[in-house]
This record gives C-alpha cells, structure tokens and sequence, in this order.
C-alpha cells in the first residue's frame, strides 16, 4: 500500500529522489573502490605482467615464457619450499584440529572452570605470529633453551637437542609453535557449533544406550560437519600462507632447508636475506604459487562438500 | 547408581587433567618470554633454561625503552593501530551499508568483483606491487602506506559482517526518515551508524589484534625507515641485526611491551574478540 501511495505522489520527484540517493550511494563508495582496484586488481595485473620480463627493479627486459621454464625446469629450490609448506600445513594440522576438537568437546561439557579455560586457552591466539616464533626460538635453543634443559633434568636425553640444525626437527618446532599459535581459534569455532547442537538427540541416543564413542561419531560429528568444513579451509589456507613464522625461527636455515613457499617467493621479491632482487622471476613464482593454492582449495572444497551437507 | 557416580568422578578427573596439560603448555611460553625478559643477558645465554631468573634485572625495560627505541616503536604501533581501528570502521560500515541498502547501476557486479578478491589467495605475494604502487604517491617509506593500504582495501570478512549486520536493521526508520527529507549520507551518519555500536566494538578488536600484531607489511614499508617501525617490526629487526645474541635481553623486553597490552585488551574484552571472530568466518 505504502509504495502505490507514493507512485501516486508523482513518478517523476521519485526518480530525481533515487537518482540523488545512488549518487551519493556511489560517492560514498568511490574512495574504497578506488583503494581496492589500486591495492588488490593492480597488483595482480602487475605480477602478470612481470611474470614475462626479467627486472631487478631498475632495468627491464621481455625474457616470454623463460622465467616458467626457469620455475618448472631448474628450480628445485622452490619445489622444495612448496613441499614444506604442503607437509608443514598438513602434519600441524592433523595435530591442531583434533586438538581443537577434543578441548571444545571437553568445554562443552559445562563442568566447573570451563569459563577459564576457554579464555585462557584462547591467549596465544592474540599474540603476534612473528612473537610466537621469537619466543619458541629462544625456548628451543639448543644451549641455553628451556626445553632442552627440561629434558636433560628429566633425564630423556644426555646431551641437548641442537632443534634448528636439522630440517626434521626445526619443522616440527614450527609446526609446535603454529599449532599452540592457532589451535585456540579453531577450538571456540567448534565450541559455537557444538553449543548449537539440539539437546533432545543426546537425550534420546543416552535412552536408546549408545555409548560415548559412537555418540561422538554418529551425532556430535555429523551436526557440526558444516563448520567443520569451513573451520578446516580456513586453518588449510591460513597455514598455506604461513610466512611471519619461518621468518622469526629458522628463516630457512639450515641451508634454506626449512624454507615455506611464501618466505622463499618474497626473498625474491626483495632481495632480502642477501639474495638478489628478482621481481621478473619473483613474479612468475607467485603465479605459479598461486594457481596451486588455488587448486588445493577448490579439490578440498571438492572433496569435502559431503561434510557440509551431512545433515 | 554407586557405579555411575564413580565413572563420573573419573571421568570428571580425566577431564580436568587434559585440560590442565593443556593449559600449562599454552601459558608457559607467555610466563617463560615474560620471566626471561628479568634475566640479565649472561643468564639468558648461559643459563637460560632456568624459569626463574636468579636476580630480577628491571633496568633491561628501561634500556629497551630508552636505548634501544622500543619508545618509539610504541608510539607507532599505537598510532598505526589507532588510524587502522578508527579508518576501517568507517569504510567498513560505509561499504556495508551501501552494498546493503544503496541502489546503483553496476552495485552487483563490484559486489561480485570485491568478492572474488577473496579467492585469489596471494597472501604475503602481492606485498612488492603493493609497496611499488604506494612508491608512485610517495606514501612508501611511511606508516600511512600500511594505513592506507588496510584501510581502503575493502576487507571481505568485514564487508560481510557488517552487511550481514545491516540487514538485520529494520528499513522502516530509514524508509521514513526518506519522507522526512533525509538523504542517503545522513541516514547512514545518523540513523545506521549510532545503530551499529555492537559491531564496531567487535570490529575495532579485530582489526587492533590485526594491526598491532602485523608484521611483513609494515616492515616492508619501514625498511629505510626504521624509526617508524611498529614493535613487532622493532622486535624482529633486532633479532635479525648483527647483535642478536648480545640483545636477547633487550629483545624479550620488547616482547612483554609487545604482548601485553595486547593481552590486557583481550582480558578486558574477551567476548567481542570471541564474537568477532567467530562471526567473520561462518558469516564470510
């Protein structure tokens, strides 16, 4: 009623009414949309374009297709790096998700205290990634770190562990320090999920005396599979992408060995660590990069959509 | 019923112990960095893997603080913090609002395109264009490149909860508030915002746990500057420097001025860090 009430005021005040409140509505946005193309459109554009030419930043040359071939041909160093990022994500997140899992289960149970858990086992998640790798760097020091003087008075090991001489261990450092960085986020996710759950299917699943285990398995899991399956893209992602950490521990040492792709891909980009600066071939890295972050999203996002319709 | 309360009990007992083990590992990184930044830094490299140090060395802060520029280090990072917080509020609600309640030819397409950013993960990757592009407006050896950068960025996550906020809004005040003479700016400046007070407390702890805790792009942006590094940045560059191992006194004073605001805030508020974040990823 209200609309025809107005129609009949006359057609033609509305429109110049619209057409002002979309200039303004246009206004408004154009600051953002303007950062947003320059920050996040030409860049991409600027990757691309560089992808095809050689650059240390001053000069320039058209090289075509040869910095690809560079990435694909000799570079091992890089595929090197892409593989510790692919075991460094997954190993750490076979850790933290159940662990994030198991303490939501736990603190879900409204036993007394659980109020200052949940706050106090959320506090690394506040701290700096690049902190976080500081301090796990000095823990794990091989002669002056609190771990290796933990384990020595406990009598596990004789002499102390030198964590960040070797790849195997100084991976697993990081990986420690990333899951006790983020396992906190992932718990209060799951937590709202399970918060969410209907109390009539425990009730009923306790009449028909089903025991714990399969509770978990038949109920708990399939209710909370749509958050599940976000929560496990975000942690995928947001691990492929882990640079500040690498940076703060081994920086790639030893020998380059503990390298991420991020980390070895922005070397390049700036010359950092005494590496040249090669922005040509830095750019057809991240392109590559890229495209295969891209693809391990979309074959999880494939691959898991039966998670998110479980119920 | 006897075995019942026995299993219980037990149970309860296992609980409480993994929750323990738990809490312990997660908290003593923080008490350890925290403690060792009393440590002289002969017991740091001698004998570090004491918890306690043997004398409380409290003039390690004062160096930090004086000596080593953690004074200004400080002030940046409360300033970058402080313009990010403040800047991202209002472009955050501003896009929200238009993409929810404006009306323009094209809005779905940009909608679409901002969208789409988001699958293009290039994380830390688009850093060097980004700090060309800021080269060619001068703004590449400061703070306000960063500050600029995140702000008109259009942040996805925040660009959907604020949307999604917005929507729950009722049309009515504004549908009438038009009658009224109200133009689509005023609406917003003084109908939607004052309506948006929850959100921006949520949003303003997401995005200062994001600033303050940043690290490659404001240092990308300090490298040739460092007396407008933020703290985290400070930290890091001094750990990287040719003194490292004579300044791990100095840096884990850093440390603690780094982290603990950051906790103090996050005690304060715990609940909208919570809400915040949980809100930005099942919504976005």
């Amino acid at each position: 009623m209200k609309i025809t009430k107005k129609e009949l005021k006359g057609s033609s005040h509305k429109i110049k009414w619209i057409k002002k409140d979309s200039t303004q509505a246009v206004l408004m946005l154009t600051p953002m949309l303007i950062g947003f193309i320059l920050f996040t459109y030409v860049p991409i554009l600027y990757i691309l374009r560089y992808a095809l030419y050689e650059s240390n930043g001053f000069k320039e040359s058209f090289v075509g297709l040869e910095n690809f071939v560079r990435v694909f041909t000799r570079d091992t160093s890089y595929w090197s790096s892409l593989l510790n990022t692919i075991i460094l994500t997954f190993g750490k997140l076979a850790v933290e998700i159940p662990l994030a899992l198991l303490l939501a289960v736990l603190l879900n149970k409204g036993r007394k205290g659980t109020g200052f858990f949940r706050v106090t086992l959320f506090l690394p998640t506040v701290i700096s990634a690049a902190i976080a790798g500081l301090i796990f760097s000095l823990m794990f020091a091989s002669f002056n770190g609190t771990v290796n003087g933990l384990l020595q008075s406990a009598g596990f090991i004789e002499r102390p562990i030198s964590w960040f001489s070797y790849k195997g261990t100084a991976l697993f450092v990081i990986g420690f320090a990333s899951v006790w960085n983020n396992f906190g986020i992932n718990m209060i996710f799951f937590l709202m999920a399970l918060q969410s759950v209907p109390k009539e299917l425990y009730e009923c699943s306790d009449l028909d005396g089903v025991n714990p285990i399969q509770r978990f398995f038949k109920i708990t899991l399939p209710m909370i599979g749509p958050t599940f399956q976000v929560v496990l893209l975000n942690a995928i992602v947001g691990s492929l992408k882990m640079a500040d950490l690498i940076l703060s521990t081994t920086n790639g040492q030893p020998g380059g060995r503990t390298e991420v792709v991020m980390t070895y891909v922005f070397k390049y980009f700036f010359g950092y660590d005494g590496r040249q600066i090669e922005v040509g071939y830095a750019s057809s890295m991240a392109l590559v990069t890229a495209v295969i972050l891209a693809m391990i999203s979309f074959v999880y996002m494939r691959s898991s959509s039966k998670l998110g319709k479980s119920y | 019923m006897q075995r019942r309360k026995v299993k219980k009990i037990s149970g309860d007992i296992v609980l409480y112990l993994v929750l323990g083990v738990i809490f312990i590992i997660t908290v003593f990184p923080v008490f350890y960095s925290f403690m060792g930044s009393f440590k002289s830094n002969m017991e740091l490299l001698t004998n570090g893997n004491k918890i306690i140090p043997s004398i409380f060395v409290v003039d390690n802060y004062k160096q930090a603080w004086e000596l080593a520029n953690f004074q200004k280090y400080t002030s940046n990072s409360l300033f970058l913090s402080f313009f990010i917080v403040v800047g991202t509020i209002i472009t955050s609600t501003i896009a929200g609002y238009v993409f929810e309640r404006g009306h323009f030819r094209g809005k779905n397409l940009i909608f679409a395109m901002v969208i789409s950013s988001m699958f293009v993960s290039l994380g830390s990757l688009t850093l060097y264009p980004q700090l060309m592009i800021a080269k060619v407006f001068g703004i590449n050896t400061s703070l306000w490149g960063v500050i600029i950068i995140r702000v008109m960025g259009m942040n996805v996550t925040n660009l959907f909860v604020t949307r999604s906020y917005i929507r729950t809004l009722s049309t009515e005040i504004d549908e009438s508030a038009k009658v009224d003479g109200c133009t689509f700016f005023r609406i917003y400046t003084s109908i939607i915002f004052p309506l948006l007070k929850p959100l921006i407390a949520t949003l303003a702890i997401l995005e200062f746990r994001f600033a303050w805790n940043d690290y490659l792009m404001p240092m990308v942006f300090t490298l040739s500057n460092p007396d407008r590094m933020p703290l985290v940045v400070g930290i890091m560059n001094l750990k990287g420097s040719g003194a490292a191992a004579s300044s791990w006194n100095l840096m884990l004073a850093g440390t603690s001025i780094a982290i603990i605001p950051m906790i103090i805030v996050y005690m304060i508020f715990n609940r909208y860090f919570i809400q915040g974040l949980t809100a930005g990823a099942v919504k976005g």
